[in-house]
């Protein structure tokens, strides 16, 4: 039975994102370690985590995780590197020194009630000091324990293990062997997407290794490799080798599989345009007012049109009308074509501008934020939308060891006096 | 004590005994609607971790996946895009349009967890009365996973459609992507696509751990655009503070120098010392030690002045050019500075390292015979995610889902078959079995 409101307007209620603070959170019956220092991938994992609800307790050494200090060089948040801020969000933030006999029996006390716990360090170093999966499993069996790295856990090149950086991930990956021009050099993509991906792929394991323990009571270790988080990304690149001895090249604006799919020049930038079935080539041609393309022997069938050569003849006619308009007048013609087909076409927007588009402020794809220390912050939310429990942003960042007090009263019982003395000892 | 570590690592995850482990989401019943990668992704890897995956297709060709490509993509009647987000699933052809179809897609739902699917929004419900609306009156526990390009409601949500292509255009991260000045650089993979369907897997299975909580399931939804404007770290709060666009910085990390991709006699290397105690390690590995202690490279600030990093940039060039891939990659190792050569799909083939840990996958198929496709990304020691059988033909497992779940009849199931409401694949590339297929595989 559908009820008579109309399916968007109902799922616009339903994900309200003004009222999200109503509703429940899925993961907030679970405690989370991140002590992991100076990996990005890590990190995120306890960010996915803290904004689907989990309590997140991000474990810095006295000095603080050296992401405080990762950001571009002409611009910080009154100091602080703003890859730290971006993504700090919802964590407990405190001190511990793992060098410190104190400090490792701690991370232990913790590690005692915790549901999960993230690194990052180069595979082997905790288990040096007794605070491995092999140890921690013995205090409580129920650990997810999420080691990341480079390379991996296990395997030939896993002892040679450097400090993971998301370029290095991206080379091994494949994945920027794939991008730029044929006859240029590889290109790496702009943001720290190997992270995202490493992050994501731990979540997910995470998620389903508790959804394992809740039959076997038992917890488990789990091994990500941001080098692999991508190369799963890169579909059949392995398959075509295999299968057809083909090695993938960089194609820049062209395609191997697929075509018209590119990005062509218009009055005001680039644009993205595709349509790359028949049907959706023949709507790309009529808006165009070139239908006579669409039966062009060069151009009817996706076997043409996925040849090299006529990729390039195609591209260049496309340009032809689409360089004579902006990217909205091209827009508002691909929305009033009455179909068949479907066109899809976008305008290649620098941040400030996706920054202009009413769509993602209204869905609450970004917020601004007034916090008290690190001034106004413009920050990206949470990418799921969920009816019944909601991600959401809740703190921006905290300064190093600003919960130290709270999270120690809570699990240990430590007052004041006590948490003074073993700062003065070194052990916070 | 290190090399005990990595001996017990090794046993711990041992690839030879992972058939031999439980699986995560052994007992979950996913209802894959979906189309060519976004959706199919999604249960693609939860069925590597064990769910079971019922993935409905057309009748007669199936998801367009099976025909993309040139001709150099074909190889055994199907295209090699179709198989990497088509593990180990149950195919069976039933048409949606169709309400006796409609009908066998409720009964599927009803005895299902999870439901994912990736048309325009709103189709499903309006088009096909299997929209999570009605979904949900015979399944309240049902998850519904929906992934678009713009998400369900909002000023771009409706009669607008997304590709991955388009969702690297407007999320901005193209314009962070390649050198100032030059044409956009695509991103070489579909990424708004396998990163947008990777965190959609992760809401479907934290909506799970809630219903497993309460009992109750919910509507979980992912826009491949917000996805990618998710993973653009500080690119937005850079934006917000100076109101200028981040700028595009080609292979060099803005965070980081020297950081960059630097040719080698045989291809490419990427490059990277973040800390000063790496950059020492590469002006040892230099042969200049002395770069540690001159002020325009000493410290991580001075080397980020762009006049030093190009300084810094042409003297590794200068190194890397006179050596092979594997020679930087060695003496780097050797050295302690983090290099890896920019790998290709025959190197990926080809590593010893990334086969022990089926990160590269040979396994056998009954109807593809022997492939090697990319093996699942997250290791899980007690129950490790793993590829079970490649993608089917349309309609490949039509008896035994129809039978197994829905208690069919041969009499029912022909009379179905007869109306156009179930079929199997045509005689058409993409859709059917390879030409010296005998039978092999087929459950009922």
């Amino acid at each position: 039975m559908t009820e008579r409101v109309a399916w968007h307007e109902w799922i616009r209620r339903e994900e309200d994102p003004a009222r999200t603070s109503e509703r429940p959170e899925a993961l907030d019956d679970l405690v989370v370690l991140d002590i992991s220092q100076g990996h990005y991938g890590a990190f995120l994992t306890g960010t996915y985590l803290a904004e689907l609800g989990a309590e997140v307790i991000k474990v810095e050494p006295p000095g603080g995780d050296p992401i405080r200090r990762w950001g571009p060089p002409d611009a910080t948040a009154n100091g602080t590197g703003l890859a730290f801020v971006a993504e700090a969000r919802n964590k407990y933030c405190v001190t511990l020194n793992l060098d410190k006999r104190q400090g490792r029996t701690m991370l232990k006390g913790l590690g005692a009630r915790a549901d999960v716990l993230i690194e990052g360090f180069s595979p082997g170093y905790l288990d040096r000091l007794g605070l491995g999966y092999r140890q921690l499993s013995k205090i409580n069996p129920r650990l997810i324990y999420v080691a990341c790295s480079t390379y991996g856990q296990f395997g030939p090149n896993a002892t040679a293990q450097t400090g993971e950086y998301d370029l290095i991930d991206q080379a091994l990956s494949g994945l920027i062997h794939l991008t730029g021009d044929p006859d240029g050099p590889p290109i790496r993509v702009g943001s720290w997407i190997s992270a995202y991906a490493q992050a994501a792929w731990a979540s997910m394991a995470i998620l389903a290794a508790l959804y394992w323990r809740k039959t076997s009571q038992q917890g488990q270790m789990i091994d990500v490799s941001g080098a692999e988080a991508l190369l799963r990304y890169l579909e059949y690149t392995v398959l075509l080798y295999h299968a057809t001895n083909q090695v993938r090249g960089r194609m820049g604006l062209y395609e191997l599989a697929v075509f018209p799919y590119t990005f062509v020049r218009v009055k005001d930038g680039y644009a993205f345009i595709a349509g790359y079935t028949d049907l959706n080539f023949q709507a790309i041609c009529r808006v165009m007012g070139r239908p006579e393309l669409a039966r062009d022997p060069r151009f009817n069938t996706t076997l043409q049109r996925t040849r090299l050569e006529n990729e390039v003849l195609l591209r260049d006619e496309i340009e032809k009308w689409s360089a004579t308009l902006t990217a909205d007048e091209i827009l508002k013609q691909v929305l009033a074509d009455p179909g068949p087909g479907i066109i899809v076409f976008g305008p290649m927007n620098a941040p400030t501008k996706v920054l202009q588009e009413a769509h993602w402020w209204e869905r609450g794809c970004f917020r601004t934020v007034a916090d008290p220390l690190y001034g106004e912050l413009l920050l990206q939310m949470p990418a799921w939308r969920m009816t019944r429990t909601p991600p959401r942003l809740k703190w921006a960042c905290r300064p190093l060891g600003y919960h130290n007090e709270h999270v120690y009263q809570k699990y240990f019982g430590l007052g004041p006096g006590r948490l003074a003395e073993l700062k003065s000892q070194g052990v916070l | 004590m290190a090399r005990d570590y990595f001996r017990w690592a090794q046993a711990l995850f041992d690839p030879a005994r992972l058939h031999e482990k439980p699986e995560a989401l052994h007992g979950i019943r996913v209802l894959d609607l979906s189309v060519i990668i976004f959706g199919p992704a999604t249960a693609d890897f939860l069925g590597e971790l064990g769910a079971e995956v019922i993935k409905v297709e057309m009748p007669g060709q199936g998801d367009v996946t099976r025909i993309l490509g040139g001709a150099s993509f074909f190889w055994k009647n199907v295209s090699v895009a179709f198989f990497s987000q088509n593990h180990s699933k149950y195919h069976v052809g039933i048409d949606m349009h169709k309400p006796e179809g409609q009908g066998l897609v409720r009964k599927l739902a009803a005895r299902s967890d999870i439901v994912i699917e990736n048309f325009k929004a709103g189709c499903l419900e309006e088009k096909f009365g299997i929209g999570y609306r009605q979904l949900r009156e015979v399944n309240p526990r049902l998850i519904y996973v929906a992934n678009t390009g713009f998400g369900q409601w909002g000023p771009f949500a409706r009669g607008r459609a997304s590709y991955d292509g388009l969702a690297q255009a407007v999320s901005g991260l193209t314009a962070i992507t390649g050198l100032p000045g030059e044409h956009p650089t695509k991103i070489g993979n579909y990424i708004g696509d396998w990163f947008g369907a990777c965190m959609s897997a992760v809401g479907a299975l934290a909506a799970l751990h809630w219903r497993d909580r309460t009992g109750e399931g919910q509507f979980v939804e992912m826009a491949q655009c917000e996805g990618l404007l998710r993973a653009m770290d500080w690119t937005w709060l850079y934006a917000g503070l100076t109101k200028r666009d981040r700028p595009r910085t080609g292979n060099r990390d803005p965070v980081f120098s020297p950081s960059g991709v630097y040719r080698c006699k045989d291809g490419f290397v990427a490059l990277v010392a973040g800390t000063d105690a790496e950059f020492r390690r590469l002006a040892l590995m230099l042969g200049q030690p002395g770069l540690a202690r001159n002020p325009r490279f000493a410290t991580r600030e001075s080397r980020r002045n762009p006049e030093n990093a190009d300084r810094m940039d042409a003297l590794v060039q200068q190194w890397c050019e006179r050596r092979s891939r594997s020679q930087v990659e060695k003496t780097a190792r050797r050295f302690g500075v983090p290099a890896a050569p920019v790998m290709t799909g025959k190197d990926h083939y080809e590593s010893r390292h990334l086969r022990a840990r089926r990160s590269v996958w040979e396994h056998e198929d009954p109807v593809y015979g022997p492939m090697v496709e990319y093996g699942p990304a997250p290791k899980l020691s007690a129950t490790p995610a793993r590829i079970k059988w490649a993608g089917k033909p349309v309609g490949f497992h039509n008896e035994f889902v129809l039978k197994k779940i829905l208690g069919l009849s041969d009499d029912e199931i022909q009379s179905l078959t007869m109306a156009g409401v179930v079929g199997k694949w045509a005689d058409k590339v993409g859709a059917k079995p390879p030409d010296d297929w005998k039978g092999e595989g087929i459950l009922l």
